[in-house]
């Protein structure tokens, strides 16, 4: 993507039913042709805002900008963006064909160009030779396309999708993710996918933007968020995670190194977080694959060996602080740099490449 | 584990027992007990049991009664079409509120229902009668000068009173089929840029046909199979194929006879029943 074109802005959305807000300040963008995943748990409010972008909902206050014009009053139908529904919404008692083609059946497209159209969009999709069938008489997979293929057929700036691959088994769901990340390479054009799954928000996005509870607590690239998360939850919710609580102890708490006085001593962090200003209380959060074991335990944190998991390609080795068992470490080791003599009850040393270790201010510990 | 098994398939062959046999004893049962009657001689009220077709060949010889037959068949699927019609803007009117008041709708169309038929019936008679509501009213607007019958007493009035009587019976399976279509798929329409018009063409209307087809199989059915309402409401002039039925067993005394039209009558209502399924089935093209 080079110099991203702003296409879509929703500026300072709020949406609240009744006296419950489900929506808080939400401002966000999406460019032209980026696959932008909307990340969270259920009742986090990502429905929502697929919602306000289809027109299914109104916003209660705030706007939605299309290439700067609002467009938060414009009918469902003139909206420029189409949608793959959670269940896909097929129309039962249409065949693939017609299912395809409804968009510029309502259009009043001719037959001869709507039939080459659809023709088009089916082969796209790899459904040839199905076009005949019912829904019913699909699997999955196949329903899948047809969404897609429904919802692309009008040629719109944006694709809405509301967690289309949840209700596929786990096999299937891995060969969709990368259909579905082909598809908008191909088509060139925005992606806005709806999911509470980690895993496929890595596999397909550009960008991702985390929500929880009704916020949106950070947005950026998977590896930004994998590697430099913001807060704790996204620490968290991305893969596994070492949290230890502690205090800032000095630095000057922008992208800086800062050091961290927690239970286990002072440890060097770098910090992402311009609110680590000295005697700020924070987290700092360490990958399990960033953590080194080191057979003589004078160096580094000495740690008591709790547990050995072998796993195949690594070893998960769980460990507790000897000066405070109540803090455990988890700690994922390919074969090879396991020391062989280690056991469980063994005491080792731990340490971490200090840049590997990152500063979460505590907002919301 | 074996024996809660074993109870449950007591309790599976107890309730299909149940649910096969109440309708075998009360409705097929009596339906064999007319085909069987209806194969009897009637000597002069005296039931003969000696096998014969006469019963039937009277039917289709007996050109008055053919003429009854077809005339009500024709009837009854006007009044049919009409509910349907009307039935069907009526479900389309309701199904287009609000969720809430929905279910107040439904009940003000089927009030009816909840009412005795005597009642309805002398009630539809105060409107439509000799010195009734319409024509007192036809006649201070000075349109007429004095009470007419068209209302009254005729194959008109009988049409009337049966859209009027039968109207919910339509609306209210209509309704229910549009009720279950899923709102996503509305959705889905509105998404992909279709106007109400093309929800109402494409979405609304092939998903309710099924609807339709049981709305016209009660009506028909209920309409055809209706004597109170042709002897209530039509006169000499409102003689129909049930009223004919009706008189063999109460009057004429003629059982058998009475059996056999009573087949036909139940013949035609299934023949309609399987008609309307079949142009469901043509009705929805892929």
């Amino acid at each position: 993507m080079q110099t991203p074109q702003e296409l879509l802005k929703l500026d300072n959305i709020c949406k609240s039913y009744g006296q419950t807000p489900v929506l808080k300040n939400i401002n966000l963008s999406v460019y032209g042709n980026e696959f932008l995943t909307i990340l969270g748990p259920s009742g986090s409010g990502k429905t929502t805002i697929l919602k306000i972008l289809a027109g299914f909902e109104e916003a209660t206050q705030g706007v939605v900008l299309l290439n700067g014009q609002d467009i938060s009053d414009m009918p469902i139908n003139r909206r420029p963006f189409n949608t793959v529904f959670q269940d896909y919404a097929l129309f039962p008692h249409m065949s693939v064909r017609k299912n395809v083609g409804y968009g510029l059946i309502v259009r009043g497209v001719g037959r001869a160009q709507r039939e080459k159209r659809v023709d088009e969009v089916i082969e796209t999709v790899g459904l040839t030779g199905f076009d005949k069938r019912l829904p019913a008489e699909l699997s999955g997979g196949q329903r899948q396309r047809v969404a897609l293929a429904r919802a692309i057929i009008c040629q719109p700036r944006i694709i809405l999708l509301d967690e289309p691959l949840a209700a596929l088994d786990v096999a299937l769901r891995g060969q969709m993710c990368k259909f579905l990340k082909g598809m908008q390479r191909r088509l060139d054009i925005a992606f806005v996918f709806i999911t509470h799954d980690q895993q496929e928000a890595i596999a397909m996005s550009d960008r991702i933007v985390v929500m929880r509870d009704g916020e949106i607590e950070q947005i950026g690239t998977p590896e930004s968020l994998y590697a430099e998360p913001q807060t704790r939850f996204v620490a968290e919710f991305f893969g596994e995670n070492n949290l230890l609580d502690g205090v800032v102890h000095s630095g000057d708490g922008t992208w800086a190194e800062v050091e961290v006085e927690t239970d286990m001593g002072y440890l060097t962090c770098k910090s992402n977080n311009t609110a680590t200003a000295v005697g700020a209380r924070v987290a700092v959060a360490v990958r399990p694959e960033n953590i080194d074991l080191l057979e003589d335990a004078s160096r580094g944190y000495a740690c008591k060996i709790e547990d050995i998991q072998y796993s195949g390609a690594t070893y998960i080795v769980e460990l507790s602080l000897q000066k405070a068992s109540q803090i455990k470490l988890k700690c994922r080791l390919h074969g090879s740099r396991l020391p062989p003599a280690l056991g469980v009850g063994d005491i080792v040393g731990v340490t971490w490449a200090p840049g590997s270790a990152v500063v979460i201010g505590k907002r919301d510990a | 584990m074996r024996n809660s098994k074993r109870t449950d398939k007591w309790a599976l062959w107890a309730v299909s027992t149940l649910c096969l046999g109440i309708p075998a004893v009360f409705i097929l049962v009596p339906i064999l007990a007319f085909v069987l009657n209806s194969l009897w001689h009637n000597d002069a009220g005296q039931l003969v049991k000696r096998l014969t077709l006469e019963n039937y060949v009277a039917f289709f010889t007996d050109e008055d009664m053919r003429k009854v037959y077809f005339r009500t068949v024709f009837l009854c699927l006007s009044a049919t079409v009409t509910n349907l019609v009307v039935g069907y803007i009526c479900a389309l009117y309701i199904y287009r509120q609000k969720v809430g008041s929905r279910l107040v709708l439904i009940l003000i169309f089927t009030l009816p229902l909840f009412t005795s038929y005597i009642i309805k019936m002398y009630a539809i008679r105060g409107i439509l009668g000799h010195r009734g509501v319409i024509n007192e009213l036809l006649i201070a607007a000075h349109v007429i000068q004095e009470p007419i019958t068209a209302f009254i007493f005729s194959q008109s009035a009988i049409f009337l009173t049966l859209v009027v009587l039968y109207l919910p019976f339509s609306v209210l399976p209509i309704y229910l089929a549009m009720e279950r279509i899923p709102e996503n798929l509305r959705l889905a329409s509105d998404d992909l840029g279709g106007k109400e018009s093309h929800e109402l063409k494409h979405i609304i209307f092939p998903l309710s046909l099924n609807g339709v087809v049981v709305a016209a199989v009660f009506t028909f059915v209920m309409t055809f199979g209706d004597f109170v309402t042709p002897q209530m409401v039509g006169g000499i002039d409102g003689y129909t194929f049930g009223r004919i039925v009706y008189s063999q067993f109460g009057v004429a005394l003629n059982w058998p006879l009475g059996s056999a039209l009573a087949v036909i009558l139940l013949a035609t209502s299934v023949v309609v029943a399987l008609l309307s399924s079949l142009l469901l089935k043509l009705g929805v093209s892929r």
